[in-house]
């Protein structure tokens, strides 16, 4: 164990180039879908928490569902879409980048939408009562709220690119796990272990966790931030 | 300007029905009563924040200014929150200076403390230009000598103005102060009108003897 540790730890330094290549596809994937998720997650969490219509408990509650979306169901879902019986399948999309980027959108906008969505619901009424006190439109009304919502953006991002980071079921079922093609951290380890080889399955999980380390100290300092 | 009369029903529960009123330009109006008599939203009401029964418009052709009860300071300093309503550095300076928060102009305003967070609010209020402004209770979380201060504050501002000022409070001796008029309210209908040292000193009706006694006035 100790041995396999040290040297997971000259893999990371050696800069080798299967691990390397899973790093860039892991980060191409991951940034993508959580910069995906943000642009559509961020408009949608606002009208949610701030707008009143009819329909929007249902959304609510749809929304909250696909939260808690199991990945592989997530995957499951996209398979049956993508693959040769499937309505999409003249697209070839299945085991490529772009649909791992696609399923991870599906799975980690809600999270951003439900972020925000709390958020919003709690401050825009003071706000939109302070501000119409003041005879301000909605276009300066909805400037100040997203002026508010700067740190929850930020906050609703690293927990979109976190999940994205650590997710396995659904890039293992779109994606294949194809080396040095569709292989990103997580699916790489679980396929390095499957075969007995563990050093560059470590090597992966210490950079994970160290990822996850740095997005939860972010995390945290952002809290600090809100809190005040 | 005169108010239309107006209700406002909450799930089929009447909560207020008040008839025209009158608020002179220029003057303290005061509305007093005891908690859940509807005070806050008719003031809300005026502002338009909330909607009377049928949308039916209270005022028209007229410009609110509302503070409301709970300040809200946005996520900036707190110079620049007052500047958001209206661009003259210098009345904000003025403002701030009067109410003692000119040293924390550029602290981030959600730093402040309950009461700072009401001065700078009320600084914020008093840089626009309204017909009408109403006031909830703002000076409810202020020490004694900031009350005073704002107290005159708004005498001032209203006289120089010649704007409508309804003033929301709990305090008969801040409605005594500062009022030319009073309004009571009770369970959502008005009890009393008049001028305030009518109504405040020698009610004719026996629930506002009522609520003066029971604040010990």
């Amino acid at each position: 164990m100790g041995s396999s540790v040290q040297k997971a730890i000259e893999l990371i330094f050696s800069a080798d180039p299967e691990l390397l290549n899973i790093l860039s596809t892991t980060a191409r994937v991951s940034l993508t879908s959580s910069i995906l998720a943000l642009l559509l997650g961020v408009p949608l969490g606002i009208l949610y928490g701030a707008g009143r219509f009819p329909g929007r408990k249902t959304l609510l509650i749809l929304n909250r569902t696909l939260m808690g979306m199991p990945p592989v169901v997530c995957g499951l879902l996209f398979y049956m879409l993508f693959s040769g019986v499937g309505p999409f399948r003249h697209l070839k999309l299945l085991f490529t980048v772009k649909l791992m980027i696609l399923a991870q959108v599906v799975l980690i906008t809600p999270i951003v939408v439900g972020t925000m969505e709390t958020f919003v619901a709690d401050t825009a009424p003071e706000l939109r009562e302070t501000a119409k006190g003041l005879g301000f439109g909605r276009g300066k009304r909805f400037r100040l709220l997203v002026n508010e919502c700067v740190y929850p953006i930020f906050s609703a991002y690293l927990l979109a690119f976190a999940r994205a980071i650590a997710e396995v079921g659904a890039v293992a079922m779109v994606g294949g796990a194809i080396a040095w093609k569709t292989n990103v951290m997580t699916t790489a380890i679980m396929m390095y272990t499957n075969r007995g080889s563990f050093t560059l399955g470590i090597a992966l999980g210490l950079i994970l966790l160290t990822l996850s380390l740095i997005v939860n100290v972010a995390l945290s300092l952002m809290q600090g931030r809100l809190s005040r | 300007m005169k108010t239309t009369a107006f209700t406002k029903t909450y799930n089929k529960r009447a909560v207020l029905s008040l008839p025209e009123m009158e608020l002179p330009d220029g003057q303290i109006t005061a509305v007093v009563g005891p908690n859940g008599s509807g005070k806050s939203t008719f003031a809300k009401i005026l502002a338009g924040i909330e909607p009377a029964d049928g949308k039916k418009k209270i005022l028209s052709g007229v410009s609110v200014g509302y503070l409301p009860q709970k300040s809200f300071a946005f996520r900036m300093s707190t110079e620049k929150n007052i500047l958001q309503n209206g661009n003259d550095p210098a009345r904000a300076a003025e403002l701030m200076r009067a109410l003692g928060i000119e040293p924390l102009a550029k602290q981030r305003a959600k730093k402040l403390s309950g009461g700072e967070t009401a001065r700078m609010a009320l600084c914020r209020i008093l840089m626009g230009r309204y017909d009408l402004l109403i006031l909830d209770e703002p000076t409810a979380a202020m020490d004694m000598e900031s009350t005073l201060a704002a107290e005159e504050l708004i005498r001032e501002t209203c006289s120089e103005q010649g704007c409508a000022t309804l003033l929301i409070t709990h305090s008969i001796q801040q409605a005594r102060r500062l009022a030319e008029r009073a309004i009571v309210l009770h369970r959502g209908e008005l009890v009393e009108t008049g001028t305030a040292e009518q109504v405040l000193n020698e009610p004719r009706q026996e629930l506002t003897k009522r609520f003066l006694e029971y604040y010990g006035v």
